[in-house]
Parts: C-alpha cells; structure tokens; sequence
C-alpha cells in the first residue's frame, strides 16, 4: 500500500539540505574518543538498526530489536497502557527486548521539578542505568522524553567535564560497575517512527477517517534539540518528523493548529503542586486551539507529562464549560490499536480520564463488548482465577 | 517580572554574593549563560511568562550584569515558576535560561532558603517516593485527595488500584508502591549514589523531617547491600 | 615571459570594479563566471533596488557591466568554472571549463571574488516555516516582487494588509554558527519595508529585530525616513515561532519594551536572512588552498590595513567572499585587489626585464 508521508506542508518549497551543513556527528565522535583513550565503554548500537536523520542531517542509528527498556515512571504509574503497547508492539513484531527490574527512573522529573539533586548525582543515575543495560546485552531504548533529554544534558556535561567523569566512576567504582556510554541516545518514539511501515503493514483497522492532533514533547526536541528526527518530507522538514510520520504511515489524517509549538504546561512542579497553572495552559493554549482549529478526534503525543497534562486536565475545565472533551494518547497506544490490541488489557485505557469511547467506536472498536471482556478479567483477578493478566490473556 | 529587591534589602550583600558565587562556580554555568541580546525569544516561547509576572530574559540578563540583587530577589521567588521545558533553548545566543534556572533553584535548595523550603511544601512526599523507591509516580499516589480537579476517575482507580495493576501484563508492573518493580539492588546503588553526592545533605538543608525518614530507609539496605558510607572512618 | 593577466574569478559586484580597473589601466583580464551573465547576486536575484539610494538595481548594473563586454582587453567567460590551479604568483596557470571543454589560461594573478549566498532559512531556524508556508518568504524573494511591482501573498496572490519582517535570520546565532552580523540585513529591510508602503499605502509594516545596525548614512538616508516618512513599525524583540493560523500567519514574539509576549496575526513575512559564503566561495577555497575562516569565508591575512591578501602570494580576495559585505565594501575592495594585482604584475615583469 502506497504510504504518503507530506504531512501537513501547504509550501510549493521543497528543503534540501546542503551536505555541508550536516552536523551533530563530532558529537558521537568525542563520545568514541573517550572509549578510544579507555575513559569509558560505549555501548554499540545492536544490529540490524534502522538510520534515520536528524535535525541537521545526521544519520541516527536506531536500533530495531534487542533493546532494553528504560521505562518512564509516569507512564508505569499512572498511564501503563502506554508502556504495555510499546511491549506489546516489540512482541507483535517479533522482537527482543528486556523489561528490566534493575532500572531506576532517571529522576528527572523531581530535578527540574524541585532542583533537590545535582549534576553528579544525576550522571550518576543516568551511568548506573547505562550500566546495567550494557551488562544484560540488551541496547537502552528510553521511554520517557525528560529522561532522553536529560540523558543527552547528561552526555554534554560528561564530555565536557573530567572532574564530573572522575566522580561519577568513583561512584560507579564503588558499585563495582562499568563505566559505559550509548552511542545513541534513542527515544521509544523513534524506534516507532522507524518501525512505523512494519505497524502500517500489519495494521487490522482503517483509520481514514481519524482526524488527530500531534502534540511533540518539549523534551524530545526542544531539549538537546539536534538529536530529534526531521525529514524534509515532513512538515518540508521544519518540525520534528517525529509522530507525525507515524500517523501518517497507519493512514491518519494529521490536522495542524497553531501552538503546535507550546508546551502541554505540564511544568514538573506545577502538574503536582501548581495545577492551576498546568490546566490553564493545557486547556486555553494546547486543547481549546486543537478543538476551535482542526477538531480532531483525538490529540496524540510521545511523552508521559505530555499525555497526564492534557488528559487529566481537562475535567476541571469541563465544569467552566470550556470547549474540552478530546481524547489523549501516546502514538505507541494508537499503533497498537490500529494492530489490534485490546483498548483495555493491552492499552489499559480505563486508566485515561477523557471519555475515549467515540474515538473507539470511530475506529470499529467495540469498546462495550471489549469493557465487558476486561471486567471479566478483574472478576478472575478477584476471585484468584488467575494471579495476573498475562501476555497470553491479553491477546486472547 | 518584578524588580523589586528591597524585601532582601535586610539580607547582607556578602550573603547574596556568596550564593551568587556558588551560581556562577558551577561547571555548568558557562555553558548556559553567555551573554544577552535581550531579543525576546526565550520569553517568546515560555508558557510560564504567558502566566506568571515572569521573564526568563529578566533572569540571564540579570545574571549576565551581576546584579547579585536582583538575581537574589529572582532565586527566591521567580526561579519557581519556570516550567524547565527549555523552550528557551532556542536562544540565538546558545544560553538556556532554564539550564540557568536549574541551577539557581540547586543553590536555593543547598542553602536551604526559607524561600525555597516554602516552594517544596506539600512537595516532600514526592521527594521521598522518587528517592526511597526510584520511581516518581507511583500508582498509589492517585488519590482522590492528591488530584482533586483531576475528578471522580481517580478515586475509581484509587478503589480497582490492586485489581488494575495485576491486569498489566508486563510482569515488572503489578507494583502499587513503586511504578515499577525495582530489584533490591537496584536501590542500594541508587541510595549509595545519594550519599555519595552530597543529595542527602540537600534535603537536610530543605526538610529536616523528610530526611530523617529517608536515612531510616536507606541506612540498612546499604548496610545491607555492603556499602560503607564512611570508609575513612569519618561520622 | 610570464603572463601579463589576471584572472578574475566571478563577475559579481566586486570582480566587475576590479576588471574595470585593470583593463582601464592596460591590463588585460580573464573573468570566469559561473551564472550566464556579469552582475553578480543584484542581477541574479532580480534585486529591485539598490540600498541605500533605491536606484533601479538593473540600471545601476549595467552602467557598469556595459563598458566590459566587447572591451578588447576583456577576456569574458560566462557558464564557466574554475576546476584547477597551478604554478605561483606572477606564473599561474588556471584551468577553466565551459559547457565540456576545458582550457588552460596563464595568469600572473587571481582575483577571487565568488560571493555569499543567502542563508537557507530551512536548515536551522525551522520555527518560521519557510518550507512549510507560501507566505514565508524571504528578502531576495521579496526583491524580485517589488521589482515586478507585484507584492503579494505567494498563497492567494492577494495583496498582504500586514507584512512583518524579521531581522537576524542565519545570522549572530551561535547555535547556527554564524555568529557574526551580516551587515546589510537591517538596512535592506529597511529599504523593501520603504518601498512596501510606497507600493502598497495601506499595507502595514513591522519590523522585529534585535538591534537595528544602520551605521553611517543608512541612518538617516533608510532607517529614518523609514520611521518617520514612511511609518514603518519597528518592534524591538525577535520572533520565535511562525505559525498558521486559519488563512494567516501568526508570528511570536516578546515586545521587550513592554516586556510582554506579543502575537499578531501576518498576512506575509519577510526572513531576513543574512550571508553565507557561496559554494563557489568554498570551492574556491579548496582548490586555490585558500585558509577560511571558521565561517567557511576566505580569511584575508592583513586585516585591517590590508584587506585583500589571501595566504597564498598572487592570489587576492575582494568582496563578500570574505565576509558579510554591502555593495560599497565589495567594490572598495574590487578595486584593492585590482590595485595589488597591478603592483604584483609590474613587480614581476620588471623582474623579468631585468633578468631578461
């Protein structure tokens, strides 16, 4: 099936990128110079791996299977359909992977949130994770976009710094592990937009008639923007590729709205403690815009704070009848739905708290009959039945 | 952004540039402030100047003059608004604003200013699940009480919480306390990395409470990992 | 016996006022030009006018073009490039290509004088959409509209009601790495925001810039009659994004003399994009073994006093291919290069005379 990627590009311009201009590689270069005078390891990135570009041209290197997964505390706490979909795609599409119990969030979240940690202290979280990925064979594939974007804050001030180097082996010495790099730096999102002919391929519903929103996370390509996907087939290349493309492969209709730029208001500290400011950005700057512009179906975005931000906002709004009401999901969920998945045992949809179901329903999802499959599953739960959900129930 | 500095005007200008020198000594700070052009650009796309009297120009250019008032004035209250999305990393000059910020709040924090002990109120409870536990968010922390203007849906969770995380098929995920499951191990390293940081002392500074509960959880899994706090015989 | 000629690469502005004055002092030129014809970016680009006078860019070319073609002392190759050099100052022998044919001319000097393009505002400063908005364009593009008398919006063919520009495109950006000013950008802004109003009245116009640099009598022959006569807005804060708002444009920004973020809808934007060295520039470089500078500009070794020279003796560099140039830079040092190239010629024949 023909795949047509010219999302939303309204110019008759076409960018094409002057080779000279390609940069971001002497970056990788001092990463390997580091391993060349023994500083560190780094972590090759596994064959077969799939090369896209990046923001200035760059070929990235993102690796297909055998990754392990770095999950997103946010996502694994309070939206976990979001990482049971990018498992359950890695098991659809027949690839490796690890889900570790040795991996601690990169605790981002409460750094930007209330600074109480230091730049030592999260390289040394960031390099103890590394590590432990490097020692299970398995490559980092990072499912949170604060943790990809700090992680590459992480890696400049690494490279940068022999003092924060020396004290971070220090540490890593005296946990008796080994001081290691990735190559790359890779987002979930990415490995998607790389996989996203396979998804296409193999997708079970038509999605012609879903309009959808793309929201790109702050922190997947504001922060160490370079790193990001572009294709000039994208947006003629002026915005990230990231989603966007992926949408566009599974046969969604991409609809644009003009803060596509701002951030969710998501904040770190302000979605916990400062909410106020959180749902008045999320609801007047991001889902009021969507709605009045290009009324989508549902808005669909690629990070944790992103998803909670303008999911949970929008039932105050409801109350001060704002023009909310537009369901929220990680590309990772839809993708999965659009390969069958089940709306609740694999993209655990009960967890969202905007009414998805005439998303569902648009989409051929019998989304009663499948609520009534889940409850049952519950009612096993209960009634000890079964211990868990496993893989197997959840396709079943 | 206000300019206003005189509520500081009692606190002695050796004390405010002392904490100024402490900005400016991070290995980071020549990599977030170079100099401004006062373009606009970082207010321009900051959601929090859309809200809040705030100006992340306001903040470099001020820290880019010495002013060690007015930058006084901004750590102690301005720097909390930031959302640290780095929009504003787009600066034609190369400066991050929030990477500025990052370590205006860091210095506030390992002072313990008053300030910075009243913006973590109702915060320490965060502070404690992401360092005792690794993980941020847990599922037992959507309680209705927590989020209320997120609405009646997450008191459903709070209620099918035990049901709903044994209906993950990932294995790591039946957890309620931690987001994931995370190996004893896993945490001992990461307590370890605490201490050895000088993060454990930051808290002190901030919550004297919160810090106490967290040496009490920590001490014996490293003692019991094997990893000795002081090897030099120091206490 | 030593050539007597200098080779001239690239018939733009500068290399134009260097063949005009060596071929007025006798000195018989070869100028190698890539385009089908002599004149350079303000002919290639279809420039409107001038800056600062306004004076009809065609006009003022030819007046200058017109006395070399025919010239006997004027060896002219259009459509032709420059693929290899050898030999040193007084003695080089410069291999030069047209359609599939290659020929070796002998040349006592070169005079290298290759040019700028303007910035691709699609490889970095993505946030205004050039490649993504018909409405988005930028100064050329907006030059050959007002020289048709023709300013619309490229989407609708409407003419606009609000045009913004914004200043400091690709350029005194370090995340870009062009970190310097390109000079001429505020003045030429300025200049096409004059005549905007001059051909569209009831079109207004804003200019969002950093730090207007109109040194010396652009001051008062541009930026104030721009204000005053002609009032043109100028907003002092750049704009971050350019987006889409139903059938218009919306630029963002901070009004930072207000202090506040502004956001207005445009029906047509102007990127000033600033200077880069050409392809030809570069290539230039590397064939001749021309050091550049770190923005890829052929680096002149005596600055300020000196601002031609290259490292290579016998081989000068004139114009924007050394930096950010206007038009009185490139043609002030059109004619130094000419001047060093005279002296360099008659030095070496005198020294052949005398060894003779």
């Amino acid at each position: 099936m023909p795949i047509n990627v010219h999302v939303v590009s309204r110019s008759s311009r076409k960018f094409e990128r002057d080779p000279e201009t390609v940069k971001g590689e002497e970056l990788r270069e001092q990463v390997l110079e580091l391993e060349a005078r023994g500083e560190w390891i780094v972590h090759k990135v596994p064959e077969p791996w799939i090369t896209v570009k990046n923001k200035y041209g760059r070929d990235k290197k993102i690796p297909a299977g055998h990754t392990w997964h770095h999950k997103s505390c946010g996502q694994c706490g309070h939206i976990p359909g979001y990482s049971t979909s990018i498992f359950w795609l890695h098991r659809k599409l027949g690839l490796d992977y690890h889900d570790p119990r040795d991996q601690t969030s990169c605790t981002a979240w409460n750094y930007y949130a209330s600074a109480t940690s230091n730049a030592a202290a999260q390289a040394a979280v960031a390099l103890r994770n590394f590590a432990s990925a490097y020692q299970s064979g398995y490559y980092p594939l990072i499912h949170c976009a604060t943790s990809y974007g700090h992680y590459k804050e992480v890696r400049a001030q690494l490279l940068h710094s022999r003092k924060l180097r020396d004290e971070v082996r220090r540490i890593l010495d005296a946990m008796k592990r080994p001081f290691v790099f990735p190559e790359e730096i890779v987002h979930y999102s990415e490995w998607v937009h790389a996989m996203r002919h396979r998804i296409a391929e193999r997708r079970v519903l038509d999605l012609s008639k879903i309009v959808a929103t793309v929201h790109p996370a702050c922190h997947y390509h504001k922060l160490v923007a370079e790193d990001a996907i572009y294709d000039p087939d994208v947006y003629g290349g002026q915005r990230t590729a990231t989603v966007s493309a992926t949408l566009q492969a599974l046969g969604v209709t991409v609809a644009d709205y003009s803060t596509w730029f701002d951030c969710c208001g998501f904040g770190f500290r302000h979605i916990l403690v400062q909410r106020d400011f959180t749902r008045s950005f999320a609801v007047q700057r991001k889902i009021e815009v969507m709605k009045e512009e290009a009324n989508p179906d549902v808005t669909v975005t690629h990070d944790t704070g992103c998803v909670t931000t303008l999911d949970q906002s929008q039932f105050a709004a409801r109350a001060h009848s704002r023009n909310v009401g537009l369901p929220v999901l990680s590309e990772a969920q839809l993708c999965a739905l659009a390969m069958g998945a089940h709306p609740y045992r694999v993209c655990q949809l009960h967890w969202h708290n905007t009414d998805n179901r005439a998303l569902l329903a648009k989409m051929g999802i019998d989304h009663e009959a499948r609520w009534r499959e889940f409850e049952a599953d519950v009612e096993r739960l209960k009634n000890g039945e079964i211990e868990y959900l496993s893989w197997e129930d959840a396709d079943a | 952004m206000g300019c206003d500095t005189s509520r500081y005007a009692q606190v002695p200008r050796e004390e405010k540039q002392r904490l100024f020198d402490q900005v400016t000594a991070d290995e980071r700070f020549g990599h977030v402030l170079y100099g401004c052009y006062e373009c606009g650009i970082c207010v321009a796309t900051c959601p929090s100047a859309r809200f809040y009297d705030f100006s992340p120009r306001k903040i470099a250019q001020a820290t880019a003059r010495e002013d060690v008032d007015l930058v006084y004035k901004f750590m102690n209250e301005d720097v909390w608004d930031c959302s640290q999305c780095f929009s504003c990393d787009k600066c034609p000059r190369g400066n991050s604003p929030g990477g500025l910020i990052t370590i205006l709040r860091e210095v506030a924090v390992r002072n313990g200013l008053k300030t910075a002990k009243e913006a973590l109120e109702g915060y320490g409870r965060i502070i404690y699940k992401i360092m005792s536990t690794g993980t941020q968010v847990a599922p037992d922390m959507l309680q209705p009480s927590a989020f209320p203007d997120w609405g009646p849906h997450v008191k459903e969770i709070s209620e099918n919480l035990p049901w709903w995380r044994r209906a993950l098929p990932p294995e790591t995920l039946h957890t309620t306390e931690s987001s994931w499951d995370v190996s004893e191990k896993t945490l001992s390293e990461l307590y370890l990395i605490w201490h050895m940081t000088g993060v454990m002392d930051m808290i002190q500074e901030v919550d004297e409470g919160l810090h106490m509960i967290l040496m009490d959880v920590m001490e014996e899994k490293l003692e019991e990992a094997g990893f000795d706090l002081h090897p030099d015989g120091e206490d | 016996m030593p050539s007597d000629r200098v080779l001239i690469i690239g018939g733009g502005p500068a290399g134009i006022e260097a063949a005009r004055n060596l071929a007025d002092l006798g000195i018989p030129v070869t100028i190698v030009e890539a385009r089908e014809r002599l004149g350079g970016m303000p002919i290639h680009a279809q420039y409107a006018a001038l800056t600062p006078d306004l004076e009809d860019a065609e006009t003022a070319m030819n007046r200058r073009i017109e006395p070399l073609l025919g010239h006997p002392l004027v060896d002219l190759r259009c459509n032709s490039a420059v693929t290899g050099s050898s030999g040193t100052a007084g003695d080089f022998r410069v291999r030069v290509a047209v359609g599939g044919k290659e020929d070796v001319v002998p040349a006592a000097a070169i005079i290298v004088a290759t040019g700028f393009q303007h910035f691709d505002p699609g490889r970095e400063t993505q946030m205004y959409g050039y490649y993504e908005f018909d409405d988005v364009i930028t100064l050329p593009d907006c030059e050959k509209m007002l020289k048709e008398h023709k300013v619309v919006r490229p989407s609708n063919g409407q003419p606009p009601e609000c045009v913004a520009f914004i200043q400091c495109v690709g350029s005194r950006d370090r995340q870009i790495g062009n970190e310097f000013c390109s000079k001429v950008c505020c003045g030429i802004a300025s200049k096409e925001a004059i005549e905007i109003r001059q051909q569209l009245p009831n079109c207004k116009v804003f200019i969002f810039y950093i730090d207007m640099r109109m040194y010396g009598y652009w001051e008062n022959e541009l930026y104030w009659p721009a204000q005053e006569k002609h009032k043109v807005n100028y907003v002092r804060g750049i704009v971050s994004e350019v987006l889409k708002k139903g059938d218009r444009l919306v630029i963002r920004g901070e009004d930072t003399t207000l202090g506040r973020p502004v956001e207005a809808p445009m029906d047509l934007v102007v990127l000033s994009v600033g200077m880069e060295p050409s392809k030809g520039t570069r290539e230039m470089a590397k064939l001749l073994g021309l050091p550049q500078n770190p923005y890829g500009y052929l680096d002149t070794v005596g600055v300020p006093l000196d601002t031609v020279s290259t490292a290579v003796e016998g081989v000068f560099a004139a114009g924007s291919c050394t930096g950010p140039a206007d038009l009185e830079d490139s043609i002030s040092a059109g004619a130094t290069a000419a001047m060093r190239a005279a002296v360099l010629l008659r030095k070496k024949r005198a020294g052949a005379e005398a060894r003779g």
